[in-house]
């Protein structure tokens, strides 16, 4: 805020005041009145008016500054008008009026929303604990009567409990509040339930699994981990090479953390592409070529590992395979 | 026959897992009644008992806890309710395992066994007796006779489970998943290797051709054959 913008505001004043003088002047000419009085008259007024103005200014500048270095540090914006000190001025007063006003119209606004997201986040939930009832009951009705019909529907219902599977996290993922529990889990049981999970697949498609010595200890919330791994799994699947395709997991303990990586030989991911893996919807060439990507699966990984507070990497290169790498942390407090 | 009381209130389902396990050699009951669920389980005198959660009118966590504190008969819930939280409170108030909805047949077996075995203090079956031969299963051997060939832990999960399905082919892919389910992922190479090495085993104490290969449909394991010899 700078003094000549601020007076270069207040024109008309200035016109009006200049007027003013100017008529002083004929007057005190008029009459022929000393030229030291018209010199005296002429700093009078002109230095009232800038002595107040400058006055004036600087309480003004004092409360902008300040509001501006408050919005500068505040990580909330908008919590800005609980910050400000109006001193004395009506105008202050009002600008902070009008400021709480309007933001309170915001969060009713907001929590608005909220509400409506939460019972839509609530009802998805619900309708999915509803939908696996159907599944587990066709899923018992196909294990009774076993033969290659109900064993081709099996594959799909699977795809169904996939999907349904993938649509709870996703609601889990985009909702503010706390889900998971964090438990000790053990590594390797988190990744042979996942293995598991996919062994059909996996074994029509004569996919082979390596597990390197696996027995550390992770703090996490196992349902989640186990979703996101199989996630990373069904990519795997889903990008193999036609034949020798195989998967290898991998543990490895670092100082603060365990680093799980899961290696496939599949045809990988073109080298400019990698950087966009985890973008919502980005399905890559790969995709394209008839692979049937949603650009959902990696999407909703990141997503879960940054609720999680674990860290993933990718890493790829074309005909060669691909690499996720998941990263628990670890601290001190953990060994206790 | 021992006793397992199905408490879930889905009528195919229930149906379905009454069928499943009177298969695997139950008796299964399943509750068509819920106005006094408690009083039923307790009056029912099961060996084990399949809880649902979400029950009419109620909860199948509150039933659990009051259950507990008559009876000690060994309790899986079965849910879709599918967080740690609710399978740590269940766990807490004394299931003895919880599955979450859909489950996997097999593994809701094993853990049936396991739990069965260990509340009734029957102690594993060590020794098959089939026809011509013994398996040992606490030593993982087969005997014949006084002659004996040792198996690997793979070879004994593939022989356990032929001899599961005698006289019926077994494909491939059913081996496989069975030793999938006990986490040895192995692929199809060395399943046929494992299956070669069993064989040769066989015929070192004279049990040859009795694992037969069907082209292209898997394997079949027949007794007769050498119960006739």
């Amino acid at each position: 805020m700078k003094f000549s913008k601020y007076i270069q505001d207040r024109w008309k004043t200035i016109l009006l005041l200049l007027f003013g003088v100017l008529t002083i002047e004929i007057f005190l000419l008029l009459y022929h009145i000393s030229i030291f009085l018209h010199i005296y008259t002429i700093c009078v007024i002109f230095a009232a008016f800038f002595l107040g103005n400058f006055m004036e200014y600087q309480s003004k500048k004092y409360f902008y500054e300040d509001a501006l270095g408050k919005m500068e540090r505040l990580e909330e914006k908008y919590l800005i008008v609980e910050m400000l000190k109006p001193v004395h001025m009506l105008e202050e007063q009002l600008l902070c009026d009008i400021l709480r006003e309007s933001n309170k119209a915001m969060c009713e606004k907001v929590n608005q929303y909220k509400h409506i997201q939460t019972e839509y986040k609530d009802y998805i939930e619900l309708w999915i604990h509803e939908i696996k009832l159907p599944i587990a009951a066709s899923k018992m009705i196909i294990e009774n009567n076993k033969n290659d019909i109900t064993k081709s529907i099996e594959e799909e219902i699977n795809k169904i409990e996939e999907y349904t599977e993938q649509a709870l996290f996703y609601a889990r993922s985009s909702y503010a509040n706390k889900d998971y529990f964090v438990t000790k889990c053990n590594l390797k049981e988190i990744v042979n339930e996942s293995i598991k999970r996919n062994k059909r697949t996996l074994i029509n498609r004569k996919i082979g699994i390596r597990i390197e010595e696996m027995n550390q200890t992770i703090y996490s919330d196992s349902k989640w981990c186990s979703f996101i791994l199989n996630q990373i799994i069904q990519n795997c699947i889903k990008y193999r090479k036609e034949t020798g395709a195989e998967i290898c997991f991998m543990a490895e303990e670092k100082k603060n953390k365990v680093i799980l990586s899961i290696r496939d030989n599949g045809i990988g991911m073109r080298k400019e592409e990698t950087a966009r893996a985890f973008d919502k919807g980005f399905t890559g060439s790969n995709g394209r070529i008839g692979k049937k990507s949603t650009g959902i699966g990696l999407y909703l990984c990141k997503k879960l590992c940054d609720k999680l507070g674990l860290g993933i990497e990718f890493s790829s290169e074309e005909n060669i395979g691909t690499e996720v790498r998941l990263v628990f942390p670890k601290n001190s407090y953990s060994n206790l | 026959m021992q006793k397992i009381l199905i408490v879930e209130d889905d009528e195919k389902l229930r149906h379905e897992l009454k069928i499943f396990l009177e298969r695997n050699g139950y008796e299964a009951v399943g509750l068509e009644k819920y106005d006094n669920i408690l009083q039923e389980m307790i009056q029912m005198n099961a060996a084990l008992i399949l809880l649902d959660i979400n029950l009419p009118n109620t909860d199948g966590q509150y039933i659990l806890k009051e259950f507990r504190k008559v009876s000690d008969v060994p309790v899986i819930m079965i849910t879709s309710r599918d967080n740690e939280m609710d399978e740590l409170l269940s766990m807490h108030y004394g299931a003895d395992h919880y599955v979450t909805k859909p489950f996997n047949t097999q593994i809701l077996l094993a853990k049936m066994i396991a739990i069965l075995k260990r509340v009734n203090g029957v102690v594993s079956q060590e020794k098959i007796e089939c026809g011509s031969f013994l398996l040992n299963l606490s030593k993982s051997r087969i005997e014949k006779g006084d002659k004996q060939v040792e198996l690997t832990g793979n070879e004994l999960k593939i022989i356990k489970f032929l001899l599961k399905n005698k006289e019926k082919i077994v494909s491939r892919e059913d081996i496989m998943n069975n030793l999938w389910d006990s986490e040895a992922f192995i692929d199809d190479n060395t399943l046929t290797v494992n299956i070669t090495r069993i064989r040769r085993k066989l015929e070192e104490i004279g049990l040859a051709d009795m694992i037969e290969t069907k082209r292209g449909q898997g394997y079949i394991l027949s007794l007769k054959e050498n119960t006739g010899v």
